[in-house]
């Protein structure tokens, strides 16, 4: 069998996708890590400054570092203690807010878990991912 | 011809040889953790294959509920060692997908991503977990849908309201799934109730939130903030002491 040099190329290249499709057919259900966040579900930090008084900022960070710091106001809402802090947020919400959810950037998934589960289990509407993070909030604001 | 089969032979040898020399015995792994578990443990194996040490740079997991431990720092020649990955479960729920990268000082693959795919069974799926009405709002009866999850199954819940200002009706619709009914005394006031749901025979708690709240944009109560560990509360006090209502179906 003769095979050209651009064939045995194309067959090599072919070759080197295989383990990432095998990679995307075992994980089909869900790669939270590498799911993208609408642009219509995030929110830059100057935009929820500019919501003011109509914004619930929500912190989706573990209680050590929320206790170290955190944006003025916020409430605590993570995965960790999810059935007994949901509760705690929700006396604050009111319709016509707006929910911003942070934690540590915006590599990290926490933000999007949290705000995924508040329109999905809460069916909240408004519910936004801060773009950046916390980081980018101190950014701004220190 | 024998140039291009030999070509084509090389190029396949040579790329499988520019692989790591640390050979992981998997890169992914799935667990199962049981109704209750707190953690999830995965373990990835490793060997070096090369005939020189590898040093760790660093094991790092991707979020703060996932803690990565390398056992050394330094694997010499043919020895085995792994990298357990814990994953704090908490309150998640469904398929969670956590990774861990480990850095070494390979000159072909620094970088390795290990996958932690944990499925965490949920015995209830209740949707929403939350119904509200606006103060001043007509009190008509708001729906909960509550149904087993897949490998469950449930022929009984009980739900209990923290609050007497809301009065619950479960009905069954269905194999293992129930339609909960929460209607409120009176919307005229401020008032909110934590439902605890809970079916036969298990020892797991689930919770829906039901409350009467301002009108939009009015000020709101602050935030309660508790200590770790702590039972979930009703968001705001009852105007009364709390009798638990229920009813279990």
């Amino acid at each position: 069998m003769k095979l050209s040099l651009p064939r045995q190329a194309l067959i090599l290249a072919a070759l080197s996708l295989l383990p990432g499709v095998g990679q995307a057919i075992y994980f089909r259900d869900k790669i939270s890590w590498q799911s993208p966040i609408p642009p219509s579900e995030m929110v830059s930090v100057d935009r929820a400054r500019e919501w003011g008084d109509s914004t619930v900022w929500i912190d989706a960070r573990p209680d050590d570092q929320f206790a170290r710091d955190h944006v003025p106001g916020a409430i605590l809402l993570n995965e960790d203690r999810w059935n007994e802090l949901l509760p705690q947020f929700l006396a604050v919400w009111s319709p016509g807010k707006k929910i911003v959810v942070y934690c540590s950037s915006q590599s990290c998934d926490l933000a999007r878990e949290v705000a995924e589960r508040l329109r999905k289990e809460a069916q909240l509407p408004d519910v936004f991912v801060l773009e950046g993070g916390w980081e980018a909030w101190l950014k701004k604001n220190r | 011809m024998k140039t291009h089969k030999l070509t084509f032979t090389l190029s396949f040898i040579f790329c499988l040889a520019a692989r790591a020399e640390l050979k992981w015995e998997q890169t992914s792994v799935e667990l199962r953790p049981a109704i209750g578990d707190k953690q999830a443990i995965g373990h990835f194996k490793y060997q070096n294959a090369g005939k020189t040490p590898i040093h760790f740079k660093s094991v790092q997991a991707s979020c703060g509920c996932t803690a990565a431990q390398s056992q050394k720092d330094q694997v010499g020649p043919g020895e085995k060692g792994e990298i357990t990955a814990t994953f704090n479960i908490g309150d998640r729920t469904g398929t969670q997908v956590k990774t861990v990268t480990v850095e070494t000082d390979e000159a072909a693959n620094q970088k390795t991503v290990l996958t932690l795919k944990a499925i965490i069974p949920q015995e209830l799926e209740i949707s929403p977990n939350f119904v509200f009405w606006k103060q001043g709002e007509k009190p008509a009866p708001k729906t909960i849908a509550v149904h087993a999850g897949k490998d469950f199954s449930v022929k009984h819940i009980k739900v209990t309201s923290s609050s007497p200002d809301f009065q619950t009706k479960v009905e069954e619709t269905g194999a293992g799934q129930f339609k909960v009914d929460v209607q409120p005394n009176e919307t005229s006031r401020l008032l909110a109730s934590t439902l605890t749901i809970q079916s036969e025979n298990s020892p797991k708690t689930f919770y829906a939130t039901a409350r009467i709240t301002n009108a939009p944009n009015a000020p709101v109560a602050p935030a309660l903030q508790k200590a770790p560990g702590a039972a979930p509360a009703a968001p705001t006090a009852p105007a009364r002491p709390p009798a638990p209502t229920g009813q279990t179906h």
